[in-house]
């Protein structure tokens, strides 16, 4: 009983915590998109230096901690004059950190679509762009949305670093929180339970998403 | 009935044609010469060079050297006019290579769609004309998953037709396919040919070779060993070697596999 009153005396600030939370993920993820299918592309069709430097960006960024990338996106850039806000400092961080893992999924994903299908499509006269815009990427998507949905799940836990750098997201919040009323143990139960309601709710909505875009012969099923 | 179609009106020409891989010379300098409305079959020995050869026609293989024509047009590698003869050239695969997030009757609208610009109604309707004509317009709206592999190699054949090509090349059609599903596939390569289309065919079915064929190619180790009528080949050919090639086919394949529909 008193684990509810105390719920509800601090849910208006975990749930303004939490719409940051949830901003910082669809920020990151989309930046991550933006960035990452073109370094799909460039390292699965990019020739010389292209192919090169995407591969190196792919596995620099995936070779160091996202802490790493976070602080020096908030901290290293101002010494060459990048000053940043919190916020965009922290979806620029996330985002770029996530868009070399939704690289890899795009290049898998590319990578295990038959290449007699390029043939094909060759063979018709289209020619490599369009093939790769009409046949490769529509079914690249689909395979991809399984890893890509895992990575969503993960991009909100991951958002919590941010409270490093003091974005008010769910878990600076409950840090806040613990400070004032002393209460650790009942605040990180009710952040955690928070992040187990929202992720499973976002869990369920990919999944009708899959579904619906669900074709004969893709197969659409996430390991869990 | 052979021959009927045959006119003098050379489509495709291939002079010299050489090709490697590597250090290993897979065509040594192929020369052939395809009228309009002619079948020729190619039949060769496994890695003897029959895929290559098709491949280089519309350059999904680069050649090393030689030159091919298409009618009046040399096909060359330059980008700008290989998009433009290729889809001239109808090409059918072995594996078929449906577009698996397409259903049947989208993946033989995509190329006008796509290459030649044409309107989607229209080209849905063309579709379907061509889906219809290989006994495919009742799976239109099923995806490559939902089908078996003749009723597969039936739509690739439509995907091709599509484009309104001048000359079709298939390359082993019906060699992944379960021997039931043969018929129907060799059926409607017989009626295209009935029908004036020039086709190239590597395929070791004798029974379609047989009737279908104006001209058996008999290509080993990269060169045109041998080459005459389906009689001659079959029957009566020149060399040793295409003698025991025959009979091996004849052994592996029945010496006068079924050709359903057309009776002998
Ligand atoms: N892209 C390639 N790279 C290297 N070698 C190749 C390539 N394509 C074909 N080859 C080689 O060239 C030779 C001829 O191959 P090709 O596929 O043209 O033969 P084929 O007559 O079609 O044989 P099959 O009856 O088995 O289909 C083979 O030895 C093959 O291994
Ligand atoms: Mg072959």
């Amino acid at each position: 009983m008193e684990m509810i009153q105390f719920f509800i005396k601090i849910w208006p600030e975990l749930y303004k915590g939490l719409l940051v939370s949830l901003q910082l993920s669809a920020g990151a993820l989309l930046l991550g998109l933006a960035i990452g299918l073109p370094m799909a592309l460039a390292r699965t069709y990019g020739k010389g230096l292209v192919k090169t430097l995407a591969t190196a960006y792919i596995e620099i960024i995936r070779g160091t901690p996202m802490i790493v990338q976070l602080f020096i996106i908030y901290y290293g850039l101002p010494d060459f004059g990048i000053l940043l806000d919190r916020m965009p400092a922290a979806i620029i961080a996330l985002g770029i950190n996530s868009s070399a893992y939704q690289a890899e999924y795009f290049r898998g994903a590319i990578l295990s679509i038959d290449e007699g299908q390029g043939l094909a499509a060759q063979a018709l006269g289209m020619t490599k762009s369009q093939t790769i815009v009409n046949i490769i990427l529509p079914q690249a998507l689909r395979l991809v949305l399984p890893p890509w949905s895992n990575e969503l799940i993960y991009m909100v836990k991951y958002t919590s670093v941010a409270f490093l750098i003091a974005v008010p997201e769910l878990m600076a919040r409950g840090k806040m929180i613990i400070t004032q009323t002393f209460k650790p143990m009942e605040t990180l139960f009710w952040v955690g339970a928070i992040y187990v309601v929202v992720l499973s709710v976002i869990a369920k909505a990919v999944d009708i998403i899959e579904k619906k875009l669900a074709i004969p012969g893709f197969q659409m099923s996430r390991e869990d | 009935m052979k021959g009927e179609f045959l006119m003098t009106e050379p489509i495709l020409r291939i002079n010299n044609l050489h090709k490697k891989f590597k250090d290993t010379e897979v065509l040594k300098g192929v020369t052939l010469t395809v009228n309009e409305g002619e079948v020729v079959v190619i039949i060769g020995p496994s890695g003897t060079g029959k895929s290559t050869l098709l491949r280089c026609i519309n350059r999904l293989t680069e050649p090393d050297a030689g030159e091919i024509y298409l009618g009046e047009h040399k096909i060359e590698s330059a980008k700008s006019n290989l998009t433009k003869v290729r889809q001239r050239i109808g090409m059918v695969f072995q594996d078929f290579n449906l577009f698996n997030h397409l259903t049947a009757l989208q993946n033989v609208a995509i190329g006008p769609i796509k290459v030649k610009k044409m309107n989607k109604k229209d080209a849905l309707e063309l579709a379907m004309r061509e889906l219809e004509r290989v006994g495919m317009a009742d799976k239109a709206q099923n995806y490559p998953a939902e089908l078996s592999g003749g009723q597969k190699q039936r739509v690739a054949i439509a995907r091709a037709l599509a484009m309104d090509p001048e000359i079709m090349l298939f390359d082993e059609p019906t060699s992944a396919l379960d021997p039931e599903l043969i018929g129907e596939v060799l059926e409607v390569m017989k009626k295209l040919a009935d029908a004036g289309m020039t086709m190239v065919v590597v395929s070791h079915e004798m029974g379609f070779a047989r009737e279908a064929a104006d001209r058996i190619v008999f290509l080993e180790d990269g060169v045109i060993a041998e080459m005459g009528s389906p009689e001659k080949i079959f029957n009566n050919p020149e060399k040793e070697r295409t003698r025991e090639f025959i009979s091996k086919i004849a052994r592996l394949h029945g010496s006068d596999s079924e050709m359903p529909g057309t009776g002998s």
